[in-house]
Parts: structure tokens; C-alpha cells; sequence
């Protein structure tokens, strides 16, 4: 209960490079991982056949999307905002797509995937200026935006559905080629996340994108542009769902209008695991990428653990509450050894 | 006494109908600590954000080193070199102390962020204020409030400041961490910094402050050496204990009755 009296402060004085903060993060993620490996290991004990080059890569290929949607949605988390209609635009960049190879049946596959992107990107202009010129807090906007992106998406298709002949082998090919084994989707995610990552941590922008989250009125009186600050990970944010939207038509070869739907509580629950903190501010890309896998896993997991499907759901929700308890536990444990350490010092 | 650093004279603010400041005048020398004194409404936080630059006066004068010089926006006097540390901190929780003394002026090399140059430049600053903490790579969350405050006061020194000013800055903290604060003011005088402190606690202003500019109802209302000041008289000003009904009955009456004789 009460702290260790005689406990050695963290750090001796200045010299010293331990550094609490850094190590408290690392543990953060580190703990997913081992999650992610002690699942593996069990059910790989369980069904040897589990760890299978093949099964590997599917279970990769399947995590991707979810990925790269962690990844984007993290972005916004980080400045205190949330952005629900990720569902809706990967079902229109999606349809787009499949729309734009009918129409045009010659069309590059560059040209095709870049359109998908940019109907992301679109989505994330019309979200982000929403939020960051009305001030309306991007749960009340981005809801809305769910609705009329799946509602455009609805009246587009009109009942269609888009199948893989309508889409050129090349195309179709991006969701099963491999480099060296893996998956080119997933190198892609790779390449996503450790892109976002660097950009958050070596920037002076991805740094204010914590401060913003953290404090807006802190930030603000520090002279960070608040408000592009904000804008720009919707942007971004739709680009990525955008992104993952073309991955989507090329792995599965059929899209309708229902496509990504209810995905985006699955991409917050991937963030939240992944101890990107709900209420901005905390948090890496690397952690929701790992709680993406993680979730993915465990939904390849179960049923060869034989666990009925019913239980999946209520397993995923288990882990958000322990996430958010671990992290609650590190604050209070580190806020009381520092208390502890310094208090004579300074 | 030294030339003072800030010197106002006859400065006067109104908001509406309010007259919040007539023809106030205060002066800060280098190394010294001027406690800024009165009741609520008195004009004291009008007068700090007057020489900040948030509400720019209406009329007056202010002179920096002997210029006169205009502060129209907050940016115009941070070039001066004078730091304000409002009450409310703008410390972002989650960013650890670095990050925080850093904020909107990180150190960059080829555009990414320089994280050794700005720790070993923060470790500098924070030694030569002879201020220890367990680690800069903490969320200040995690800080006590004294701690938090001294972040606060250390992260307006990055900009080579020759005025701080200080808002309430032991409002919220219990004993040993005000007198953390108070150690900290002391240095910033010994560092030839001309402070300005805000506060309504009297034992912290007896502990650190030279002198005691009291404002009344946005006009001076006196101007006390604090070592040669009772507690009274200074109470007395800020409350404005001789401007009663009674005492100045008792004036009028004795005026008129001098009249009579």
C-alpha cells in the first residue's frame, strides 16, 4: 500500500539517461506483445498447425486493414478527437473503386488505387473542416458523416454489387502477391506505420499533435496552430481509410455497400488496446498496430482453441478494460514514485 | 536602488463602463521582487495582462530601460523580455518536462526533433535554477504542483527574460512545496531578474518580496519597503482601512469643525 520508503529514485540527478517516461511506454507495448506471443504459443500448442507458413500469412493479410485504420485513427485520438465514419469511407473508396474499373475497363491499377485514396482523402477534408472550423466535437460530426458516406454509398450502388470479374487480374493480384513471404498488403501496413510512427515522434507537428490533445489551451498559448493541428489527422485519417478501401476491393474482389460496416468501433477498440489513450494526448501508432494484430489474432485464435465465436466479443471487451486499467495502474505507480523520489530535491 | 527595468507611469484601462486602471504607476528594478497587492477587483490582473500585452492600456506611458516603448500583443513584450506565468499553467499534461519546456520552440536538426540538445539544455536550466527532478522523461502529470509550477516558471526563463511576472504562483500548494517556489523566486532575483508576484498570501510576500506595490480600486494605493512594513499598514492599504465611513466622518467632521473655530 504505502510506497517503499527506502526505494531508489528513478534517476540519481541530472547526469543520469534513465528515463521513467520512455520506459513506462515501452512496457506499455511491450505488454501487448507478449499478450500477442502468449496467444500464439498457446494455441500453437493447442493445433501445431496454427504457426503454419500460410495460416501466418493469412492471419497478416487479415490484420492489415485493421492496421492501417488503427493507425489513422490514432492520429486523431492523439489530438482528442475520434473519427467513427473510417467504416463508411473505406465502403465508398471501396465502391469507388469497383465503380471506376466497370466504367473504364482499361484503367491503370495506379490510377485506380490513387482514385480510391483520394475519395479517402476527400471524406477526411469534409471531417476535418467540420471539426476544426465549427468546433463541433468530432464524435457528434464524424457520427454524421457515417451516415451520409454509407447513405451516398447506398444510393451510388443502388443494389449493385461489383464482383472480381469486373476487376483486372493485376488489380486482384495486389491482395496475394508476396515479397519474400509476406504479403504486399501487409508490407504496406508495415510501411504505413512505421512512416506515421516516425512522423509523430521526430516532428516538431507530430509532437504539437500530443500537445493539442493533451491541453488545447496550453497548446495554443504555447503558439501551436490549434486548429490545423486538428484537421490534418482527419485528412490524413480518410487518406489511410481511403488506402484501406482499395486494399479491400483488391483482397476480396466483391464489393457492395455494406462494405466496412461497424468496422470503426473495431479500429478504436484496435487503438485503445493498443494504449493510444481516448482522451487524446498519449499513446503510439506501433501500440494500436499491435492491438490491431492482437485483436486479429484472437479472432484466428478462438475458434481453433475451439471457443465458441459468442465469446470473441466479450473477450475483446475484457481486453479494452484491462488496457485501460494497465494504463491507469502505470500512471498512479509512476506519479507515486516520482512524488516519493523528488519531493526533497525540488 | 538600481534604474528600474520596467518603469509605468499614469496608466489608465477601461472596459466599458468599468474604469478598471486610473493613472497607475509601478516600477521594476533588476534584482528585485515587487509584490503586486490588493483585494479582488483591485486591477492587478489587468495590470499584469496590460504589461503583457493581452489588454493594451488606453493611456500611459511605459518606459523598458529607460525607452518608451509600446506593448500592443503579447508577442511585443515577450520580445522585451518580459515572461508572464499565468495562474492556469498551460502545461500539457501527457508531454514529459522536456517536451513541456520546449513547447512551440523545439530545438531541430534538419528538421526532425533535436531530443538530446534540448535535454542536456534543459537540464542547464533547470541546475542553474539549482532545481531537481527524479527525470525529465515524465509526463508532468505525474509532478507534484510545485513542481509543475517550477516547469511553469522554468519554461518562460528559456526565452532570456529580463521581467518575469507571476500569477498567484503558490495559490494551490501545500507548505513545503510553496517554499520550493519561494527558494525559486529568490534565485531569479539573485539572477538579476526583476520579478513582479502576484499574490494574496502575505506570508509568502514578507518572505520574498523588496517591496509591495498595493493597487485599491485600480489606483495606487501606496508603495512599501516590505522589511520596514508592518503586516497592518500594508492590510490596511489593500482593504483601505483608513478610507471608512467612519474615518472619513471623523475627517469631515473635524475639517468642518476647524472651519468653525
Amino acid at each position: 500500500m504505502s510506497a517503499p520508503v527506502g526505494e531508489a529514485p528513478v534517476q540519481r540527478d541530472g547526469s543520469g539517461k534513465p528515463r521513467t517516461g520512455r520506459r513506462v511506454r515501452q512496457v506499455r507495448e511491450l505488454g501487448i506483445l507478449l499478450a500477442l506471443v502468449l496467444l500464439v504459443a498457446v494455441t500453437t500448442l493447442y493445433n501445431p498447425g496454427f504457426l503454419m507458413a500460410q495460416n501466418v500469412r493469412d492471419l497478416l493479410l487479415g490484420a492489415t486493414l485493421l492496421t492501417i485504420l488503427a493507425v489513422g485513427q490514432s492520429m486523431v485520438l492523439i489530438t482528442r478527437n475520434v473519427d467513427l465514419s473510417v467504416g463508411s469511407v473505406l465502403g465508398l473508396s471501396a465502391f469507388a473503386v469497383g465503380v471506376l474499373f466497370v466504367s473504364f475497363p482499361g484503367l491503370p491499377v495506379p490510377l485506380a488505387a490513387l482514385a480510391g485514396v483520394l475519395v479517402g482523402t476527400a471524406c477526411g477534408l469534409v471531417n476535418g473542416l467540420l471539426v476544426a472550423a465549427t468546433r463541433v466535437p468530432a464524435l457528434v460530426v464524424t457520427l454524421g458523416t457515417l451516415y451520409i458516406f454509407r447513405g451516398i454509398d447506398h444510393w451510388w450502388a443502388s443494389g449493385r454489387q461489383i464482383n472480381a470479374a469486373d476487376m483486372p487480374p493485376a488489380f486482384l493480384g495486389i491482395g496475394r502477391a508476396t515479397v519474400l513471404g509476406l504479403p504486399v498488403p501487409a508490407l504496406l501496413a508495415l510501411a504505413v506505420v512505421l512512416a506515421a510512427g516516425w512522423c509523430l515522434s521526430s516532428y516538431r507537428s507530430g509532437r504539437e499533435l500530443y500537445a493539442v490533445g493533451s491541453d488545447p489551451h496550453a497548446a495554443r498559448l504555447a503558439g501551436i496552430p490549434v486548429d490545423r493541428r486538428v484537421f490534418i489527422p482527419f485528412v490524413v485519417n480518410g487518406s489511410l481509410a481511403g488506402l484501406a478501401g482499395v486494399l479491400y476491393a483488391a483482397r476480396f474482389g466483391t464489393v457492395d455497400a455494406t462494405v466496412g460496416t461497424g468496422l470503426e468501433l473495431e479500429v478504436v477498440a484496435a487503438a485503445v488496446v493498443g494504449g493510444v489513450a481516448i482522451f487524446g494526448g498519449s499513446g503510439t501508432v506501433y501500440g494500436a498496430a499491435l492491438g490491431a494484430l492482437l485483436l486479429t489474432t484472437i479472432g484466428a485464435a478462438l475458434p481453433v482453441l475451439r471457443v465458441d465465436a459468442f465469446w470473441q466479443q466479450a473477450i475483446v471487451g475484457l481486453l479494452i478494460l484491462v488496457a485501460i486499467g494497465l494504463d491507469r495502474l502505470l500512471a498512479l505507480r509512476t506519479a507515486r514514485r516520482l512524488r516519493g523520489g523528488g519531493s526533497r530535491g525540488a | 536602488m538600481s534604474k528600474p527595468v520596467l518603469e509605468l507611469s499614469g496608466i489608465s484601462k477601461r472596459f466599458g463602463a468599468v474604469q478598471a486602471l486610473s493613472e497607475v504607476d509601478l516600477q521594476v528594478a533588476p534584482g528585485e521582487v515587487v509584490a503586486l497587492l490588493g483585494d479582488n477587483g483591485a486591477g492587478k490582473s489587468t495590470l499584469v495582462k496590460v504589461i503583457a500585452g493581452v489588454n493594451p492600456a488606453d493611456s500611459g506611458t511605459i518606459k523598458w530601460e529607460n525607452h518608451p516603448v509600446t506593448i500592443s500583443k503579447p508577442g511585443d513584450a515577450q520580445r522585451l523580455g518580459i515572461a508572464t506565468i499565468y495562474q492556469d499553467l498551460a502545461l500539457c499534461d501527457n508531454l514529459d518536462i522536456v517536451a513541456n519546456l520546449f513547447l512551440g520552440s523545439e530545438r531541430t536538426v534538419l528538421g526532425t526533433l533535436d531530443e538530446l540538445e534540448m535535454e542536456r539544455r534543459a537540464q542547464t536550466l533547470l541546475d542553474s535554477l539549482s532545481v531537481k527532478m527524479p527525470s525529465l522523461r515524465v509526463p508532468v502529470a505525474s509532478l507534484s504542483g510545485g513542481q509543475r509550477q517550477i516547469i511553469a516558471i522554468a519554461r518562460s526563463l528559456l526565452g532570456d527574460p529580463k521581467v518575469v511576472m507571476l500569477d498567484e504562483p503558490t495559490a494551490a500548494l501545500g507548505v513545503a512545496q510553496t517554499a520550493q517556489v519561494l527558494d525559486l523566486i529568490e534565485r531569479l532575483r539573485d539572477q538579476g531578474l526583476g520579478v513582479v508576484l502576484i499574490s494574496h498570501n502575505m506570508a509568502d510576500v514578507r518572505a520574498v518580496a523588496d517591496r509591495a506595490a498595493v493597487l485599491r480600486l485600480g489606483r495606487n494605493a501606496g508603495d512599501f519597503p516590505v522589511q520596514e512594513t508592518s503586516y497592518e499598514e500594508i492590510v490596511a492599504a489593500i482593504t483601505g482601512a483608513a478610507d471608512n465611513p467612519v474615518a472619513r466622518r471623523s475627517g469631515r467632521v473635524s475639517v468642518s469643525g476647524t472651519e468653525e473655530e
